[in-house]
């Protein structure tokens, strides 16, 4: 059951597998969270312009603007300031890892995804 | 001429009804008449053709992607959302509701094949318990018989389409079953039915490695490679045992790299036999993997067959002994350098060289100050940490 504390947090959620965006959002709807979802990262981007969110999740591989570009500009805006960020992503090289952490996410999970890791995860990082 | 006069029969009366001074034209210009009634005629037929055939994938589109939606509905709500799992029952525990998978709906051929790729696909993004209970659902719905059903079809594409999806949701599948077509002439069966063989043999999983007559292509290999290296609780066998008696060279070298990654040094005394093989491919693979198990037991051995080795296998023991940089073969290395006049056996000399570190710190820098302008630039090049071979 969603608690009033989370109800109010809002959550970016980009990815362009629409099964994995459509089974998380209703996970996290579920959870009580405020979800928007997103399946590139231009559409990404002009959200993260328009709006304040609590948290990011983002996909690594995506058209238009991959999640590196996404990390990086999200870092740079005003209103990004202690938003964390949680890649998922197919891509499990050390080295996408550490790129991705060095850049600025809090956290890094590889596909495939165990929706029970990522809420809690996401309990952890989000400011209550 | 007789297929014009076929032809003729065929639509002269058509021309002589619309046409009335058909019959009066030179034949010339009634053959080019014809044939221009016939190009138009094939134009209009693959228009049209290819019209209804965008306009069966469309509606196929649509269809799909309905019966899609539903599928994904009733899969979130009864395994996602399962509630046991929720309340943190093991998947193996779960009682499966089977009823909603069993609507009148999922009678339909083309609907089940769907709900197979759904289940799939699900699977492949979804791990931990909900992926047990995919497979658990895929199996008690028995939709694993239309994928075996699909090994027995005479068509290539639907056996391999059989395959990945016992290999999607990990079905155990009969050796006997799969054995035969990991020696198929078809290259992606092959590779597939090879690919589950590991995944899912219970008994042997690298047994096909015994019987392999067709070539393991290095594509082929890559995906092997992965699947070996990241299938869970795969028994490990010795690579030595192929790498002694196998007759197919591309399992020869395919061993070699698995015995690298998994550090077999017990592999050794059959990898040094292969340096007598008189494929110099396979020398070099064999080096290659000498080099990266630092057997630097051999150095004397390589030093010693170095000068009757073609240019492929000398550039390999250069590689090799600057792998194991035991020191002894610096001024082999260094006569080397000064001698060739060939560019990769110099920049391998010299790279063997500075891999020796502090050991040939001395001899390289007497080499740049005393070398050509080009042997001078090749030792610079070779030092920096950042350019790698």
């Amino acid at each position: 059951m969603p608690t009033n504390n989370i109800a109010a947090k809002k959550i970016l959620l980009i990815d362009d597998d629409e099964l994995i965006l459509k089974v998380m959002n209703r996970i996290l709807t579920k959870e009580g969270y405020n979800v928007i979802a997103v399946n590139n990262g231009k559409d990404a981007l002009e959200k993260i312009e328009a709006e304040k969110y609590d948290m990011v999740i983002t996909d690594l591989m995506m058209p238009y603007s991959n999640g590196f570009e996404i990390i990086s500009k999200f870092k740079q805006h005003p209103n990004a300031l202690n938003v964390p960020i949680i890649v998922i992503s197919s891509v499990g090289t050390e080295s996408a890892i550490k790129e991705g952490l060095n850049i600025g996410a809090d956290d890094y999970i590889r596909k495939p995804i165990m929706p029970d890791e990522l809420l809690i995860r996401i309990k952890r990082l989000i400011k209550e | 001429m007789l297929s014009f006069i076929v032809a003729d029969s065929l639509f002269g009366p058509f021309f002589r009804k619309y046409f009335y001074y058909y019959d009066s034209y030179p034949v010339v210009i009634q053959i080019a008449v014809f044939l221009t009634a016939v190009a138009i005629s094939a134009t209009i037929i693959a228009y049209l053709s290819i019209i209804f055939r965008r306009g069966k994938g469309y509606l196929t589109d649509v269809r799909t992607r309905k019966i899609n939606t539903f599928i994904d509905n009733l899969i979130t709500d009864n395994i996602i959302f399962n509630e046991e799992i929720l309340a943190g029952v093991p998947p193996q525990d779960v009682k499966l509701d089977l009823e909603p998978f069993q609507k009148q709906v999922f009678s339909q051929g083309w609907v089940k094949q769907a709900l197979v790729d759904r289940l799939i696909y699900f699977a492949n993004s979804f791990s931990g318990d909900r992926n047990l209970l995919f497979k658990r659902l895929f199996v008690e719905l028995e939709l694993e018989k239309l994928s075996f059903n699909k090994l027995k079809s005479f068509n290539n594409s639907t056996k391999i389409l059989g395959l990945v999806e016992l290999t999607s949701m990990s079905v155990a599948v009969a050796d006997v079953l799969i054995l035969p077509l990991t020696n198929s002439r078809n290259r992606k069966l092959r590779s597939e039915a090879r690919i589950a063989y590991i995944k899912l043999s219970k008994n042997d999983p690298f047994k096909f490695f015994d019987d392999a007559t067709e070539p393991l292509l290095l594509w082929d290999q890559l995906e092997l490679f992965k699947i070996i290296t990241t299938t869970e609780g795969l028994t490990i066998p010795n690579f030595a045992r192929w790498i002694t008696y196998s007759t197919n060279k591309s399992i020869v070298s395919f061993c070699l790299k698995l015995v690298v990654h998994y550090n077999q040094h017990a592999a050794i005394p059959s990898i040094v036999k292969l340096l007598d093989n008189k494929d110099h491919y396979l020398r070099v693979e064999a080096i290659k993997c000498l080099g990266k198990l630092k057997a630097d037991d051999i150095e004397e051995k390589l030093i010693a067959i170095y000068n009757n080795q073609p240019l492929n296998c000398q550039i390999e023991i250069l590689k090799a002994i600057g792998r194991f940089s035991t020191g002894k073969q610096i001024q082999f290395l260094r006569g080397e350098f000064i001698r060739t006049s060939d560019f990769d056996i110099k920049k391998n000399a010299a790279r063997s060289l500075i891999n020796h570190g502090r050991a040939a710190k001395d001899i390289v820098q007497n080499l740049i100050d005393t070398a050509t302008a080009d042997g001078a630039i090749i030792l610079k090049h070779c030092m920096n940490p950042l350019i790698k071979y």
